[in-house]
């Protein structure tokens, strides 16, 4: 562990550190400065600037310059300042900064981005081991046993209503495969989310889900042509959501899965097909096609908005997709686009309507919608500002340099290879490898990336050079554009690593709530079965809660720019209020007041979302005299909610949950910790108080950071 | 809960005044930058003009809002469905001034007219489902701004909604808003607690940038922390308490950290404000002062749930007697907009407002009835009822509620949206992205109908002659062929061959308002919206022919200017 050292000599501030070179690209944070020395009576004070994750600051003083600095014992550091006692001479001060060592930094980010947060048990594997196992881990999770199925009950009984996609959606089950509906697809996500090993791989999905947005609600009412029933259509929709969902992750446990595959999926996905109106488009006769999904693909899923494609472009695609429906296909048909409407009847004498139909809903190419696909990107180049090798490369059909896309003249079902071929292109575009980096840095790393570099300028910034990174992993390697090759590039990556980015990203609700659970979350006895969590959910109890933290509906987004991944699209006071409310109720035992129902507004904020934090805080205190010291109590919290951080920053938080122990409930009269008896027994007066502490900890603004 | 009124303005503020002595200055351009010289200038915050606003999003369809039926290519040529109908018996080209208002009494459904409303310019209709929107014109209290748009349109939802909030056309990179701007302006970001509150899911763009925390309420109702244990009387001061005294902790500077600061900051400070106001279902008491439908019980005017929407209730719960569609969006839409009312008219925050979503028609619009009219008829009430809702509760009303601060002279009521549609309709029944849309302005200092010599509440819809204001002329509706063919021309077909021309550009509206109505000096205005520092070419003030470089190169667009839509 590095010491840093800077000194104030009068009014002049001399470093006497070496910063370490990192990639001269990504700035170290600048050393504390001492801002202010004060001198009133016989109080002398020190302050200084913030560091990030500072450990400790000591302060050494001299009178004489040729004198070694000496730690000043006549005062005392709090915060950022420090005050002490005049002594007669004058003297030079010199502020000791010990930073955080960087494994526990990087072992944050690395909690906080690949996974949805620490939980206890990963930060005591990690406080002994390189996180870069971790990492190597989640990158390769065919590799990784996943154990969440035996976390809590509800995943094995979720799992047994989705319907492979390979079987027919029974009309008339309420139990049992087909008969899941969208709560419950969030809920079994939600737990998946809380629990699951391979925490990258459900990081990743939800992206995936986020980036490639269909609204379950639009698929309901599509069907409505087809079906009056609510729960029936509610079905269906939730069944094509889990379709995806299921491909996406086959897609993502090959190691060599590529974009490509991931935006085919989306592409042939009957829940996208409807979302952006590509079913009912049709380009025969003269018509005009519908252009919404020409567009987004362009400026959404693939390229990045005003990147490499105009008006124009979106115009002549919008005839390739028409003819991409969906129709009920026979189950064994079902990812055969080409096929013919099923023809099993339900009931021998109920007819052909489709309420009567055996199937699955499939992707379906009509010939009939298609009139004749026009070339896109025409003459056009890709900018100087990539550079080579993509602007020297050749792209599908074209001269080098040039992606115009021409198809060749295609009639009947040949022409549903002109979406085929839109797909590949697209995937191996500069504009898309470029966004789609800045995506996932923004997802890993930090918000401020930006498609539009010029990556041909002398001096690359880190933000820009990272892209660039990525995107020659996803040019160079074969195939091109593996997901996991890029992903590569930006965990080990400087940038990642860096105090620019550590704590630099606000969490969404999703991994709000979510990291709530798992910071309290250890299996009390061992063995990792229900019940035996010190937080838990059914999953079911975190929709209502993310739908008040800003509209949070998983599988249901209604613009197709997906959730927003910063900070600003979701943080306002409204939703902090939301966010601390729910955190309060989730630290409220069960069946205490605030738990379910609360003095104003609507109640049940965290429902059968459950914590107990003195079974949590008897795991890692098992002596009596611990638990009853309110220092190390507090300490044991802050350490799980705030790793990353040094303990000299959190000095102050540490100070509030300290006399939050020693208060009694009316926030006024003292009342010492230590004469509490410690019991997990809810509305028992040290169970309560350990409750209150951590919920005004986890209700901080840090709390929001990750 | 206690008034929160000691908290510092924390983190980077806090560091900036720690670095001062020379050492650490560049800090300072943190600070709002305006903070200083605004207070030397301009009214806004200080003559009582206050500013509601609904984001119409997903690209409201202008077309069969303020439909030119006049025009002889409006037809079902290219609209086949989503075609708003003449009625036969109806003569379109008289210009009598006002609106017709198609009743409906007795047991008659209240939106069973079917056809364009004539809104007496000789030109330019309504959407039938927009009647309610009648009372309000004829009032004069009502301007209907058609193309609407800006200099080289985009057709992103997501881009143009970012410059129709941040002020700057192709701007997409700031995502620092008008109105926050507008506040900034005010001086009062700093000082008074409250300035600006929109009421959805998220802080919008409009209300967003770096140097205050302006408000969001996702639900004003449950706008209150727990205390741990929970009692109002106990817990949750300690809980609100150890959160205020710990919040004011500085850390190190990162990317999100004084975003964050500032909204804990607006949490702590408004938690006491709003828990004045009553936000509940029950308290919506508020109710017309005359009958619609010739019933005799007056209409809920915040239909917030199904038994307070129109005349439901009253007419022996007659599904007929909606005034607006019946749904969970219309209820908890008609709920926003009660709490953005109330706050204006119980607080001094200067700006409300909410979203209205859904607009995005690209499949299976529907004409006079569907989705898009379901949509038009949210609107129609939304003005309908803001209206009534501050002539009978606001300041000097005919029954006022108790501390009422806010007339209905004092505020302007801007409806708006990102884009309008193509004029030709899609193979789905329904319209894409396109260019100009309709805009909608309501407030007693709105100039309408029959106000200082206005002749019609319409700008921008008309073909010139006696249905058209003097001031808007230069830039008349002008009719497309009746069978449009290849090489089509006219304002339906202005831009390749399906998208509205525009001829007025937002920023000249909203800048009106926010210099004449809430008081902003011309020197504001120019910080608020930067496109007024370049008349010569972007002809925001007092109109002109754009061309290039804000257009696109051969490109030129006459603009009217600052339309006369303020008393």
């Amino acid at each position: 562990m590095s010491t840093r050292n800077f000194l104030l000599l009068g009014a002049a501030l001399l470093s006497l550190a070496t910063l370490p070179v990192a990639r001269a690209q990504v700035a170290p944070p600048p050393p504390p400065s001492i801002t202010n020395l004060t001198l009133i009576g016989s109080q002398r004070g020190l302050r200084w600037t913030p560091f990030p994750a500072a450990q400790s600051f000591k302060v050494f003083s001299t009178t004489d310059l040729g004198l070694p600095f000496t730690e000043d014992a006549n005062g005392a550091v709090s915060g950022y300042s420090w005050t002490g006692t005049n002594s007669s001479s004058a003297r030079f001060f010199r502020l000791d900064t010990t930073p955080l060592d960087s494994n526990a930094l990087v072992t944050a980010t690395v909690l906080n981005r690949l996974a949805y947060g620490p939980t206890p048990a990963l930060l005591d594997r990690f406080k002994t081991n390189a996180i870069a196992l971790y990492i190597a881990e989640q990158l390769a999770p065919e590799t990784v046993p996943e154990t969440v199925p035996n976390q809590h009950t509800n995943i094995a009984f979720f799992e047994s209503r989705f319907a492979a996609p390979t079987t027919a959606i029974p009309l008339s089950a309420t139990t049992g495969p087909g008969s899941a509906q969208v709560s419950d697809l969030r809920a079994w996500f939600k737990l998946r989310a809380v629990g699951a090993d391979r925490q990258l791989l459900e990081v990743l999905l939800q992206f995936l889900d986020n980036h490639f947005v269909t609204q379950h609600t639009k698929t309901m009412d599509y069907f409505q042509f087809a079906y009056g029933d609510f729960t029936l259509r509610n079905r269906i929709a939730t069944e094509l959501e889990y379709r995806e969902l299921t491909r996406w992750r086959t897609a993502l446990l090959n190691p060599a899965g590529t974009f490509k595959d991931l935006l085919t999926i989306s592409c042939e996905s009957p829940a996208m097909i409807v979302y952006l109106d590509t079913v009912s488009s049709r380009g025969d006769g003269g018509r005009t096609p519908n252009e919404n999904f020409s567009r987004e693909i362009m400026e959404l899923f693939s390229m990045g908005v005003d990147n490499g494609y105009d008006q124009t472009d979106i115009t002549d695609m919008s005839h390739a997709w028409a003819g991409w429906t969906v129709e009920m296909f026979p189950t064994s048909e079902v990812f055969n686009p080409l096929a013919t409407k099923t023809t099993t009847l339900l009931s021998p004498t109920g007819g052909g309507n489709y309420t009567n139909l055996v199937g699955s809903w499939a992707f379906c190419y009509r010939t009939g919608y298609h009139g004749a696909s026009r070339s896109i990107f025409t003459n056009k180049f890709v900018p100087a500002r990539f550079g080579p090798p993509w602007t020297t490369r050749t792209y599908a059909n074209a001269a080098p340099g040039s992606y115009q896309l021409t198809f060749p003249a295609r009639t009947g079902t040949n022409a549903i290879q002109d979406g085929y071929d839109i797909i590949a292109q697209l995937a191996d575009l500069p504009f898309t490898q470029e966004f789609m980096s800045v995506k996932l840095c923004r997802l890993f790393v930090h918000e401020d990336f930006a498609h539009g570099y010029d990556f041909t300028a002398p001096q690359l910034t880190p933000e820009a050079d990272l892209v660039r990174q990525c995107m020659l992993a996803w040019e160079t390697n074969s195939p091109r554009g593996q997901v996991r090759k890029v992903l590569e590039v930006i965990f080990k990556s400087d940038l990642f690593r860096s105090h620019t980015a550590a704590f630099a990203k606000v969490k969404t609700p999703l991994e709000y709530t979510v990291s709530a659970l798992r910071a309290l979350r250890v299996s009390t006895n061992g063995t990792g079965l229900h019940g035996s969590w010190s937080a838990d959910t059914d999953g079911t109890a975190l929709a209502t809660p993310l739908q008040r933290m800003g509209g949070m509906v998983l599988f249901d987004r209604a613009e197709p720019d997906g959730y927003p991944e910063s900070g600003a699209g979701w943080i306002s006071a409204g939703t902090l209020a939301e966010r601390a409310r729910w955190t309060q109720s989730l630290l409220i035992a069960s069946g205490q007041t605030g738990h379910n129902g609360s003095q104003s507004g609507t109640g049940n904020d965290a429902g059968n979302s459950v914590t107990s934090p003195v079974r949590l805080l008897f795991a890692r205190l098992p002596l009596l005299a611990d638990q009853q010291n309110a220092a190390k109590v507090a300490d044991v919290f802050l350490g799980l909610l705030f790793p990353g951080e040094g303990a000299a920053n959190l000095n102050l938080y540490r100070t509030a949950a300290i006399n939050f122990l020693n208060t009694s409930d009316d926030g006024l009269s003292a009342s010492l910790f230590s004469a509490l008896t410690p019991s997990a027994t809810a509305a028992n007066a040290y169970d309560t108080r350990v409750r209150g502490m951590v919920a005004m900890l986890m209700t901080m603004q840090r709390f929001q950071e990750q | 809960m206690p008034y929160i009124n000691t908290l510092t303005r924390r983190d980077f503020i806090q560091r900036s005044l720690l670095g001062g002595a020379g050492l650490g200055l560049a800090a300072l351009a943190n600070v709002p930058p305006f903070a200083a010289r605004a207070l030397a200038e301009g009214s806004i915050g200080l003559n009582g003009k206050k500013l509601l606003f609904v984001f119409l999003r997903g690209g409201n369809d202008g077309l069969g809002s303020l439909v030119p039926v006049q025009d002889s290519a409006y037809s079902s040529a290219i609209r086949t469905s989503t075609l708003i109908a003449k009625d036969g018996a109806t003569d379109y080209s008289a210009t009598p001034g006002t609106a017709d208002f198609p009743t409906s009494p007795g047991a008659t459904a209240t939106f069973n007219y079917p056809n364009a409303i004539r809104l007496g310019n000789g030109y330019a209709a309504l959407h039938p489902s927009l009647k309610f929107l009648a009372p309000v014109y004829n009032a004069g209290d009502l301007a209907l701004i058609h193309r609407v748009g800006y200099p080289k349109q985009s057709r992103s939802h997501f881009d143009s909604q970012i410059y129709w909030e941040n002020g700057q056309p192709l701007n997409s990179v700031s995502k620092e808003g008008i109105l926050y701007r507008t506040v900034i302006e005010s001086g009062l970001a700093s000082t008074a607690p409250l300035t600006a509150v929109s009421i959805q899911s998220a802080l919008p763009v409009l209300l967003r940038g770096s140097g205050a925390a302006l408000t969001n309420l996702t639900d004003p109702l449950r706008y209150d922390l727990l205390g741990v244990p929970n009692s109002a009387a106990t817990g949750d001061v300690k809980a609100t308490n150890a959160l205020l005294n710990a919040q004011s902790t500085p850390f190190p500077d990162k990317k999100s950290r004084a975003f964050l600061s500032l909204q804990y900051d607006g949490l702590l400070k408004t938690l006491s404000i709003f828990s004045s106001i009553n936000f509940t279902e029950t308290g919506n008491t508020y109710v017309d002062n005359v009958n619609t439908d010739g019933g005799s019980t007056p209409y809920y005017l915040f239909p917030t749930s199904q038994a307070k929407n129109g005349g439901y209730a009253a007419n022996g719960n007659s599904t007929a007697k909606y005034v607006v569609d019946q749904s969970s969006g219309t209820t908890s839409f008609f709920a926003g907009l009660k709490a953005a009312a109330l706050i204006l008219n119980h607080t001094d925050a200067l700006i409300t407002g909410t979203e209205m979503g859904g607009f995005d028609t690209h499949d299976n619009q529907g004409g006079a009835t569907g989705q898009h009219a379901n949509l038009q008829q949210r609107i129609g009430w939304t003005l309908y009822g803001l209206r009534k809702y501050f002539q009978i509760y606001g300041k000097n009303g005919s029954a006022p509620a108790a501390g009422a601060k806010c007339s209905w002279n004092d505020v302007v009521v801007v409806l708006f949206t990102e884009f309008g549609r193509t004029t030709i309709e899609n193979t789905s029944r329904g319209t894409d992205h396109a260019e100009a849309g309709v805009m909608f302005l309501a407030g007693g200092g709105v100039k309408g109908v029959g106000k200082s010599g206005r002749v019609t509440g319409v700008v921008g819809c008309h073909p010139g002659g006696t249905g058209a204001h003097p001031s808007d002329t230069n830039a008349p509706w002008i009719s497309g062929p009746a069978n449009q063919a290849g090489g089509v021309d006219g304002s339906l077909f202005g831009i390749s061959d399906r998208y509205l021309k525009r001829s007025v550009d937002y920023r000249s509206v909203l800048g009106r308002v926010i210099r004449d109505h809430l008081g902003a000096t011309q020197n504001q205005l120019t910080r608020i919206i930067p496109g007024y520092a370049n008349e010569a070419q972007e002809h925001l003030l007092t109109g002109g022919t754009v061309t290039t470089p804000i257009e696109s190169s051969g490109v030129n667009t006459p603009l009217i200017g600052e339309p006369d839509i303020l008393v």
